[in-house]
């Protein structure tokens, strides 16, 4: 059994996604951006190795920007089978996160203000530990009322504690 | 205004009323004092005026929640009332109850009370009545623990063991309390090797030194005359005593600490539960049911380590904080054996673990040094900048740099994990070596993380998600071909389908 990997869930997450997280990563970026380059300009008598610190500080932002939405659209994934909830997150590092579902204690939605405009919703599914909630990311927000019915459905026929 | 209880509602001991009167009058002494110095020093005589009300008060206030505070046990739920203008009732249905601890400050035993905290399984939620009378508090401990047993046939007699006094025998018609561990003073031997308290001994020393600094003798000129005197003797000399004086401190502390904790310890398994008893002045008593220990904990302090010595912890769940300390510091065979009756198999604590191989020790070098590197830059740039001589930023270095790659060897060392029958074991620690045991019945999810640098050479961290305990326990640093293994040895059927042959993961 050692030569087995864990596969990809099934399901990529809304293509809307892209453009949401490129948008809150370009807003929150924007902010240290403007930062960096103001305090630039109206802090006198910087030394002028401190134009490079700044410069760097805004390719940054940019390449955040511009990759990483793309990047972390191909590695979001996730599936909820009978027994099961899969997903997997990321984009520099990689994380997996599997529960039974006959351990789900509650199933939450959540859509954020910013999220509204694109139609998206993420659904967060905890157990009984506090580390193992596991939440799927902008989803298309009719795919994720479909997944919270149907998680609902399946753990109100399960009467034990979860524990 | 007060009701009175009627319906089998009963209120608290009577003695509450001398008890909290006097933890009242002790809370508001230093303010009290204060405000009548402060008052009297700017308009003499008006102060004792309030000196009668300043009393009064907080015997008043005192007795309020034992007028308010009624508890009752119907066929089905505990049930507590309190509070004058806001009425609160906490009830707790029997079959939820988990735990039943007992706790008798000084002036609790003065009085013959106890404190009675009942834990129903849900973590923040425990009801709490203090105080019952001793006789009250133990009888109803015993009846809430005994309702989750399957029924027994005849009159079943409490079988406790007493704060006060020798420990009494079991009758024989009670069930039987298996005795798992109890006190053994060539224990005390460990006390100084376990540095816990250490942290206790600083905030004794940040305190005391707050008080120095008021001391007349304490100024600067006598500063500067004490220090020329030790120049004039040999600096080491004075350096060596201090040394031997702090250690002598430290004996005395860490073993009086021990004794104080540790006093009449006894540890038994009645009822379904494990039953601990210990402590000099406030004496505990903590109960966990057995059905809800999940694992156990063993870790063995780098110096305890050096004398044989481990502790030992329960991992359960819906107990207010999830590890529960069920030793004192004490031989390793003893936590071992303790740690397989709790958890009824044999291995767990003893089986050889699986070593996570070359690219774990290399991340756990690579991660130790990259934090002494940190540090050792950190001071360059310090020491360039206070103009300290190069010297001493060279051989603090190397010093870092050996510590680091020592821990680092180490905390290798510490990594692994097994699978032995149905329990999950993980190794950690840094300098400490910590085995976590878990059964796999308790995991309840998997998480599966790579940072960018184990991706690169395949290591992942794996978590086992569970109720028990920290909620979680990991292994690090462990191949990740073998971590989905490992997460579907122990738990078939969760991880199967989602496994695939590597050629097909793409």
């Amino acid at each position: 059994m050692s030569d087995v990997v864990l596969r990809e869930p099934a399901h990529r997450v809304s293509p809307r996604a892209v453009p949401y997280w490129r948008l809150s990563a370009a807003i929150g970026d924007a902010i240290v951006a403007i930062a960096a380059v103001v305090a630039y300009v109206v802090v006198p008598g910087m030394p002028g190795w401190t134009i490079v610190l700044v410069l760097l500080v805004v390719a940054a932002a940019v390449a955040h920007v511009v990759l990483m939405p793309r990047i972390r659209y191909r590695v979001h994934r996730w599936e909820v089978t009978d027994t099961a909830v899969h997903t997997r997150s990321g984009w520099i590092g990689r994380e997996s996160r599997i529960a039974p579902i006959s351990r789900v204690q509650t199933v939450d939605s959540r859509q954020g203000a910013l999220m509204r405009p694109f139609g998206l919703a993420s659904i967060t599914v905890t157990t009984a530990s506090a580390a193992g909630p596991i939440t799927v990311d902008c989803l298309d927000a009719d795919t994720a009322r479909e997944v919270v019915a149907r998680l609902t459905a399946i753990t109100a026929a399960t009467e034990d504690d979860a524990t | 205004m007060i009701p009175s209880p009627g319906d089998g509602w009963s209120r608290l001991s009577p003695r509450k009323l001398l008890l909290d009167p006097v933890k009242a009058i002790g809370q508001a002494f230093v303010p009290v004092v204060v405000a009548l110095v402060g008052i009297s020093q700017s308009d003499g005589g008006f102060g004792w005026v309030l000196l009668p009300i300043a009393v009064v008060a907080p015997l008043l206030f005192g007795a309020l929640p034992w007028l308010t505070t009624h508890y009752r046990l119907t066929d089905t739920q505990v049930q507590v009332r309190s509070g004058i203008l806001s009425r609160n009732t906490s009830t707790a249905p029997l079959d939820r109850v988990r735990s039943v601890d007992l706790e008798a400050s000084l002036l609790h035993r003065v009085l013959g009370l106890q404190k009675v905290e009942i834990g129903t399984g849900v973590d923040d939620d425990r009801i709490t009545l203090d105080a019952l009378a001793a006789a009250d508090a133990r009888a109803l401990r015993t009846t809430l623990l005994r309702r989750r047993e399957p029924p027994t046939t005849g009159p079943v007699e409490v079988a406790d063991a007493p704060v006060d006094g020798e420990v009494a025998v079991p009758p024989p018609s009670a069930p039987p309390a298996v005795e798992l561990a109890r006190i053994d003073w060539s224990w005390l031997r460990f006390a100084p090797f376990s540095l816990g308290r250490l942290v206790l001994l600083a905030g004794a020393l940040g305190v005391l030194s707050q008080f120095g600094n008021d001391l007349p003798i304490w100024n600067e000129e006598t500063a500067r005359s004490a220090w020329e005197w030790i120049i004039q003797f040999a600096l080491v000399t004075v350096v060596l005593v201090l040394a031997a004086g702090a250690l002598a401190i430290w004996l005395v502390v860490s073993v009086a600490g021990y004794v104080v904790q540790w006093w009449r310890f006894l540890l038994v398994r009645e009822h379904g539960s494990l039953h601990l008893t210990s402590g000099l002045f406030t004496t505990r008593s903590i109960t966990v049911e057995k059905a809800k220990v999940r694992g156990v904990e063993m870790t063995e302090p780098v110096l305890m380590r050096l004398v044989g010595g481990a502790e030992l912890s329960t991992l359960a769940t819906g107990v207010e904080d999830g590890v529960t300390q069920v030793l004192p510091p004490c031989p390793r065979d003893v936590a071992i054996g303790v740690g397989e009756t709790v958890l009824e198999h044999r291995g767990p604590l003893t089986a050889p673990l699986v070593e996570h191989g070359r690219l774990a020790r290399r991340r756990a070098w690579f991660r130790q040094l990259r934090e002494a590197v940190f540090l050792v830059v950190v001071a360059a740039v310090a020491a360039w900048w206070f103009d300290v001589s190069w010297w001493w930023v060279g051989a603090g270095g190397v010093a870092l740099l050996l510590l680091a790659a020592a821990v680092g060897e180490s905390s290798y060392r510490h990594l692994g994990h097994a699978l032995t029958g149905d329990h999950l074991v993980a190794g950690s620690g840094q300098l400490a070596r910590v085995r976590t045991v878990l059964e796999t019945d308790g995991i309840i999810g998997w998480v599966v993380s790579q940072t960018w640098w184990q991706r690169r050479i395949g290591l992942a961290d794996l978590v086992a998600t569970t109720a028990a305990g920290n909620e979680r326990v990991l292994v690090h640093d462990v191949r990740l071909e073998v971590a989905v293994a490992l997460a579907d040895a122990a738990t078939p059927g969760l991880v199967r389908e989602f496994l695939v042959e590597p050629a097909e993961a793409g």
